[in-house]
């Protein structure tokens, strides 16, 4: 209701328009060669000469398209060539660049370059590992921080931060 | 006078009518034949990558250079001929006989480098023409006249067709389907693009990603190349395989060939020796031996046999390699120093059918289908059809064929926890996943009974001949186990041996698999002694150096003890 109080709110009354009364209009054409034979009053030999002119103008004008036609087709096939040749080029490229990578070649570059493949003769021997995976799983083990000392880490860490290294605190 | 006027224009006019209406279809298309053209649009040819999506071949353009002679001008001949022999170092009067035959058309050279092409094109010489193909270019593999992984990839020929390997076996996959265009040509024979044309779009061919990894190949090829030269061997291979998926990781060959050029190799070389051979294993069969005579309860790694040095079987006396009396020994001791008497008592202790069902369950007594072509067997007979002797012989590797896909697949199963993983080289065509890999593995002997397996091919390397394929650092974390068969020739044993190793690494969590076979090897000094042809001195080593390679190319790091 609202949206169609709103929408009708200020409008203004429609008006039907009125049907308009077509006009018989005639073509530019139609116009001018009616307006070229008054004035001209061109007799039979007239009327066959405009029209050979035309078909001249016609046929000329078909030749030049179909030569510029042609000559398109030339290029695109000239295009066509040139296109072959750098795929040929980039062909080349990409077999260099996948050779320069391949193992044969990556070991003659390091070999000029001194280096040498060595085994490894020992295995560093990791630290033992700080947490037990294997231990089962529980609550947190109950904290035994005097309360003074909380007290004062309370205040210290909002000062300084240091919450994790309060976590990572060996209980 | 109307009459012979009549007569002559009816004869015209016949002779229009016959040339117009009967011949019609005849002179039109010969004249289409002038005017049209029907090229044909090659399809690309898939490339191929490792399973790091390392390039290993690559499409190239290459130009084949030829002559019209019969449209060079005498006077040009001898311009055409040298130019001919400066650019592409022909033999200047070849070329000029050839101009002076007028035929229509000749090739001067095949596959010429786009370098060459453009000198001839410079020259602008008559009558010679320059028409672009395309061919496939492989990596280089360890010395110059070889390129990586050769006897896998295969070679495609001047005819698009692929040969031998992955290119043979994936041809329709990697050719794609070729599409043509249908065009009008001028008087000068050039393309009327504009004019009207059918058209119908190339399918390229799609890609192939493998599962092998091109370094490790790469190193591979090197080592067992030094291993064969210094064994003084007729020819080695390596197969590695990922032991959860099957995934051959490196396939190589000694000798190998340059498939860049192929039309220039002797073609011995193109055949494959992994799965194109087939040969007996010696002793690496005991594993499979062993482990269906466990799985089936018949025997226990610590079950005691007395081993005398030999046994009698079905009129025939088998020995211990070392002819020796052994007394009372386990079986881990048996697999640690391969003595073919105990081989023989596990497969007489687990019956002839089970051990007939053994071989079945690891893949011995079919072809592996692994997806490279070429593959060669030599199915074991029917199970009723084989005598004593030949069971006996079969327990410990000699008078049963098989291919080393076969042999390592079935070793895998141990590796494997158990189960047969199907081995396979393409782990995906264009985006589609292997099917194989989808497949749930079959399960061919227990878990329980491959960790029992795995510990004995430990004590291989630990205490028995094993001991010169320890990697530093995963001693204590290494199975394996060697083989040595004697080469038949007209149905008999020659001196002659095919040697081999198989293992595994680390132990508890294989990284890989690997078999390494030598054939006819002669090691330094071992016409004195023998045993010096065995696997652990001819392919104990070669299969060492590649584990190394591979621990540090993987970052393999021993089993926490």
């Amino acid at each position: 209701m609202a949206r169609r109080r709103l929408g009708t709110a200020g409008a203004t009354p429609h008006v039907t328009a009125q049907p308009r009364r077509r006009r018989r209009t005639r073509g530019f054409v139609q116009v001018a060669s009616t307006v070229a034979a008054e004035r001209l009053r061109l007799n039979m030999f007239g009327h066959a000469y405009v029209g050979v002119g035309a078909l001249v103008i016609a046929i000329l004008f078909y030749l030049a398209l179909a030569a510029q036609i042609t000559q398109s087709s030339y290029d695109i096939s000239r295009l066509q060539d040139q296109q072959r040749q750098l795929i040929a080029e980039q062909d080349q490229l990409r077999y260099q660049e996948v050779t320069l990578h391949a193992p044969a070649q990556v070991q003659q570059q390091a070999a000029q370059s001194g280096m040498q493949r060595l085994v490894p003769s020992n295995f560093v021997v990791g630290p033992p590992v700080a947490i037990d995976l294997t231990a089962p799983l529980g609550g947190s083990p109950a904290d035994t921080t005097p309360l003074w000392m909380r007290a004062v880490a309370t205040v210290v860490n909002a000062v300084g931060g240091t919450r994790d290294v309060m976590a990572a605190t060996k209980h | 006078m109307l009459v012979v006027a009549a007569i002559l224009a009816g004869m015209v006019w016949s002779r229009l009518a016959y040339w117009q209406v009967f011949e019609h279809g005849k002179l039109a298309m010969q004249a289409q034949a002038q005017y049209r053209e029907l090229v044909e649009l090659p399809a690309l040819r898939g490339a191929i990558f490792d399973r790091n999506l390392t390039q290993l071949v690559v499409n190239t353009t290459v130009y084949s250079a030829f002559i019209s002679p019969d449209q060079v001008a005498s006077a040009d001949r001898d311009r055409v001929a040298t130019g001919l022999a400066s650019v592409l170092g022909v033999d200047k009067a070849n070329v000029m006989t050839t101009l002076a035959s007028k035929s229509k058309f000749a090739y001067v050279q095949r596959r010429l480098p786009k370098a060459k092409a453009d000198q001839l094109r410079a020259l602008k010489l008559p009558g010679v023409g320059l028409q672009e193909e395309t061919q496939r270019a492989y990596l280089p593999g360890i010395a110059s006249g070889t390129t990586l992984a050769a006897n896998l990839l295969g070679f495609v020929d001047w005819s698009g067709k692929g040969n031998y390997g992955l290119e043979e076996k994936y041809q329709q996959v990697l050719a794609g389907t070729p599409g043509y265009i249908s065009s009008y040509r001028d008087l000068a024979n050039r393309e009327i693009v504009l004019g009207s044309h059918t058209h119908q779009d190339p399918i390229n061919g799609q890609d192939l990603v493998l599962s092998v990894d091109a370094n490790i190949q790469y190193a591979a090829e090197q080592a067992l190349a030094d291993g064969v030269k210094r064994d003084n061997a007729e020819s080695g291979s390596v197969l590695i395989m990922d032991p959860n998926t099957g995934g051959i990781v490196a396939w190589a060959d000694y000798p190998s060939y340059n498939a860049n050029d192929f039309n220039h190799t002797d073609s011995a070389l193109f055949k494959d020796s992994v799965a194109g051979t087939v040969y007996e294993p010696g002793s690496v069969m005991k594993v499979v031996t062993l482990s269906g005579a466990i799985n089936a309860g018949a025997i226990a790694p610590n079950t005691v046999i007395n081993d005398p040095g030999v046994i009698s079987v079905g009129g025939y006396r088998i020995y211990d390699w070392d002819r020796r009396n052994h007394g009372n020994v386990d079986y881990t001791s048996v697999l640690a120093h391969s003595w073919n008497v105990g081989a023989i008592k596990a497969m007489q202790a687990e019956g002839h059918a089970a051990f007939y069902n053994n071989l079945q369950a690891f893949g011995l007594t079919k072809p592996s289908g692994i997806d490279v072509g070429g593959e060669s067997c030599l199915l074991p007979p029917a199970a009723e059809k084989m005598s004593d002797s030949q069971y006996a012989t079969a327990s410990f590797g000699q008078g049963i064929d098989v291919n080393m896909v076969q042999m390592l697949a079935a070793i895998n199963v141990v590796a494997n926890g158990g189960k047969y993983a199907p081995p396979h080289v393409v782990e995906r065509v264009g985006t589609h996943i292997n099917p194989l890999l989808l497949q749930p593995q079959r399960q061919a002997i227990s878990p329980d009974t491959a960790a029992k397996m795995t510990e004995m091919m430990k004590q291989v390397v630990q205490k028995g001949s094993g001991w010169t394929s320890r990697i530093k650092g995963f001693e204590l974390n290494q199975a394996g186990k060697t083989g040595t068969s004697q080469i038949p020739v007209n149905g008999q044993y020659t001196q002659d041996v095919w040697t081999s190793f198989v293992g595994f690494l680390p132990a508890q969590h294989p990284k890989f698999t690997m078999l390494v076979v030598i054939r006819k090897p002669h090691y330094p000094g071992s016409d004195g002694d023998w045993t010096l042809n065995d696997g652990y001195m001819t392919a104990e080593p070669i299969w060492k150096t590649i584990a190394q390679s591979i621990v540090v190319d993987w970052h393999i790091t021993p089993d926490p003890h």
